[in-house]
């Protein structure tokens, strides 16, 4: 089957059978591999991506569930020149250590910064806790949302 | 994933269509968040699946003439923000937000939670003790029945394979009941509940009126705990007459012995957890 859908703001579309999750679609058809193949069952979500924007774990959507939608992967966040805040902000402070969980964990708190640009600690905890990282490097991770929650918020006033 | 056919629907009718076209060897996909799981691991095809969740008559939460209709198709994330469910039943708000974890919720379905009937489903007590029913759909028309009739077994319902569940109703009498949903995981994100509990009552002159209790992951499918109820009807509130009480509900429940938790252990959680709903509920009613 035909499945066209709007990347990162550019329209893309692959013939793909219609037991292909949208994570494998996004991979090994657009490869768009940021998104990454965990356990597969909805448990880790190393694979979330933005459905129409929100976060979903890409390995539990089939792509024809989302023919004609939105999608926002972590290869859309920087531009060549400048990270996004969450990226920089996990950069900082050195968030990330293998870095496997890095593109679902920014994805959900995307998801979270965009609904909430304020959120306590257990919010933020509570947004990232369908994402597992191995490394157990939560602290950090914690720490670079919520900078960049105020960077975000600054950036927003400044507008 | 074995290979299948994949057919998306755009109403309610043409869903009903497909499954009956295609019946039986069809299978509904809402959330997916359990379902596609499953397909991951089956050894055979289901032959064609249905994909429902775009379908717009399917979403929606909406006062109607004898309570509150609730879309099946809505997803728990989309319940736990909906004005009208904070105003008369904010216990599913509660319930919904200990299901999974935010990706779950965000696609997850209430209508597939209970229409997959495992019996922890995180849904269903809240649904029972407040007596919610539920419609179902097919080709010979709709019919709307108590949620406790749709229940099965583990993974049971009375769905037929050409039937779609299509919303569930909070009758008009419970809007506002006082009501409390209690669960208890091993985490806070992403556990499955050992036992959850659910309560709903009215306090009238400092006596109890219309108890009802339900407990979740204690028997094949969700239960409702009438001996408790009865012992707490008419009454008058205390913490005491709800301590005891809460010791009946053990064995109105038939938990399973697993590599979760033991049978013994679980029987500890029904009275704990049947005594703090009850006392949560009683501390809502009081302040309202």
């Amino acid at each position: 089957m035909d499945v066209t859908i709007t990347v990162n703001g550019e329209e893309k579309s692959a013939s793909v059978p219609p037991e292909a999750t949208l994570l494998r679609m996004l991979r090994d058809d657009l490869n768009l591999t940021g998104a990454k193949l965990g356990c597969d069952v909805g448990d880790c979500g190393a694979c979330t991506v933005l459905v129409d924007g929100i976060a979903v774990n890409s390995c539990l959507m089939l792509a024809g569930q989302v023919d004609g939608r939105k999608v926002e992967t972590i290869e859309g966040l920087a531009t060549l020149d400048k990270f996004h805040p969450l990226q920089q902000n996990f950069e900082n402070l050195g968030a990330l250590q293998c870095g496997f969980c890095g593109p679902g964990m920014i994805l959900s708190a995307k998801q979270l910064l965009d609904d909430n640009p304020d959120p306590s600690k257990e919010e933020i905890q509570d947004a990232l806790s369908g994402n597992l990282c191995r490394c157990t490097g939560y602290t950090k991770i914690v720490e670079a949302v919520a900078d960049a929650a105020v960077e975000m918020r600054g950036d927003k006033q400044a507008a | 994933m074995k290979p299948f056919d994949f057919v998306k629907p755009d109403d309610q009718e043409a869903a009903i269509a497909a499954l009956a076209a295609h019946s039986p060897n069809v299978r509904i996909l809402a959330g997916g968040t359990d379902y596609l799981v499953e397909l991951k691991h089956v050894s055979q095809s289901p032959g064609t699946v249905v994909d429902i969740s775009q379908i717009a008559e399917l979403k929606g939460i909406e006062e109607i003439d004898d309570g509150l209709r609730i879309g099946a198709g809505m997803t728990h994330s989309e319940i736990m923000v909906d004005p009208l469910i904070e105003k008369h039943v904010p216990a599913m708000i509660h319930a919904a937000h200990t299901i999974g974890a935010v990706q779950t919720r965000n696609l997850g379905t209430l209508g597939g939670n209970l229409v997959t009937c495992v019996p922890s489903m995180d849904s269903g007590p809240t649904l029972v003790a407040l007596e919610a029913e539920v419609t179902v759909a097919g080709t010979d028309g709709a019919r709307r029945m108590p949620l406790t009739d749709f229940f099965v077994g583990p993974r049971k319902t009375i769905l037929e394979p050409h039937e779609l569940l299509i919303d569930v109703v909070i009758p008009k009498k419970n809007l506002g009941k006082p009501t409390n949903f209690y669960k208890f995981g091993l985490r806070k994100g992403q556990a499955l509940a050992l036992v959850n509990a659910a309560s709903s009552l009215w306090v009238e002159d400092g006596k109890f009126k219309d108890v009802r209790i339900s407990l979740g992951a204690v028997a094949p499918v969700v239960v409702r705990a009438p001996k408790v109820e009865a012992a707490l009807e008419g009454q008058a509130v205390s913490e005491d007459l709800i301590s005891e009480a809460a010791k009946i509900a053990i064995t109105e429940c038939k938990p399973i012995n697993d590599f979760r938790a033991s049978l013994e252990y679980r029987n500890d959680l029904i009275e704990v957890l049947t005594r703090r709903t009850l006392q949560a509920a009683v501390d809502i009613a009081n302040q309202g």
